[in-house]
């Protein structure tokens, strides 16, 4: 069986997508023959290769304004015809993140990437939508507040070993919400002095 | 530009957007996702660099700067999926910095807050052959979790077969 994880980070290192698309890489182990790959960077241009015979597509990317990023949309929007022929019969399963805390703010972004599948004539597996993931890469994906999030990964990589389509599944972290926001709101500010910008700076007005 | 200005937010080429769209005016700016700015690279540099505004230095940083002195922002896209065309997501991903990196709860969920008071209404325009009734259902949902996360007021969402079908609409 061949599985193509998509990384539709924008970021093609050290992002949260990143991150996921490897546990799921990790989960598929040797029961698949399974590579990840991106529509940007050194091998972008090597994407319709990698996804040659895939029997899934496992996209993995973070949420823009309740869509697709950009360039992610624009890869499955001009390569649609050359995925549909080269990926033919393929499960369609999205895993999308956020950096808010509740996962189901992903479920626009499911509805998206299952009417790509259709257009594409392929077959809408699964999406896993992923809340707090400002925590994904400090916490680690299966640890401590993120366990539901490594089981959820478990759950998604039987469903592809098995070419099976399930209901979309939502997750966020088991982490108070409040102190989830305070952390971030923190995190904002720090980043911001890094640039030498203030927090009254931070909310100028265009 | 006052609150009475429209700003539309376009992916036409130059020949179609001539022919579809009123002419630009002080209550009527056009912003032309085609040809297509850069892509947003997640490094929220509009959050912590340069408040407000995209760090990119193409014409796609000026849309989050154009957005809040508006009274209407209309989004006029091919249907792609069920949402946005790639050349309007690029533009609408590059201004983020028109909200605030902070949160508030609205309706129970995390969204952002707003960088400024007034926010414009939303109005989305789609056109494309063979709609599916599923993709109108996506981009009604996306309208409205949208105008959420961009702080709107209200938004609209209109649906036509061809982007001629949409003049009268933007007249």
């Amino acid at each position: 069986m061949k599985v193509a994880i998509i990384n539709g980070s924008p970021k093609l290192r050290e992002s949260a997508s990143q991150l996921l698309a490897e546990a799921v890489q990790k989960k598929l182990g040797n029961q698949t023959e399974c590579a990840i790959c991106s529509p940007i960077g050194p091998e972008g241009s090597e994407i319709l290769k990698k996804i040659e015979g895939a029997n899934a597509l496992v996209f993995v990317f973070p949420l823009y304004i309740d869509g697709l990023p950009s360039h992610l949309l624009r890869f499955l929007d001009e390569s649609l015809q050359d995925i549909s022929d080269k990926a033919s019969g393929a499960m369609v399963y999205s895993i999308v993140n956020n950096g808010f805390f509740e996962g189901r703010q992903n479920a626009v972004a499911f509805e998206i990437m299952r009417n790509f599948a259709d257009k594409a004539g392929l077959k809408w597996g699964q999406g896993i939508g992923v809340g707090g993931g400002g925590m994904l890469r400090s916490v680690g994906i299966g640890r401590g507040p993120l366990k539901k999030v490594g089981n959820t990964l478990d759950l998604l990589s039987k469903n592809i070993i098995n070419a099976r389509s399930a209901q979309n599944y939502t997750v966020d972290p088991d982490f108070p919400r409040a102190l989830y926001i305070a952390v971030a709101h923190l995190s904002w500010r720090a980043s911001a002095r890094k640039n030498k910008v203030n927090s009254k700076q931070m909310l100028v007005k265009p | 530009m006052s609150s009475k200005t429209r700003l539309i937010l376009h992916d036409l080429r130059p020949g179609d957007a001539a022919a579809v769209l009123p002419a630009q005016s002080e209550e009527c700016l056009l912003f032309a996702a085609y040809p297509a700015v850069r892509y947003c690279v997640g490094c929220y540099g509009c959050w912590t660099k340069t408040p407000g505004k995209c760090v990119i230095r193409d014409r796609g940083a000026d849309m989050a700067g154009m957005m809040p002195k508006c009274g209407e922002f209309i989004i006029l896209s091919r249907l792609v999926f069920g949402g946005l065309s790639p050349d309007i997501k690029a533009v609408m991903d590059r201004s983020i910095g028109f909200v605030l990196p902070f949160f508030r709860i609205v309706k129970g969920e995390m969204h952002h807050v707003p960088r400024v008071e007034h926010p414009p209404d939303l109005r989305y325009v789609f056109y494309g052959a063979d709609m599916t009734e599923r993709e109108k259902e996506t981009a009604k949902a996306l309208a409205k979790a949208n105008s959420i996360n961009l702080a709107s007021g209200r938004s609209e969402i209109q649906f036509f077969p061809t982007f001629r079908d949409c003049k009268e609409v933007l007249k």
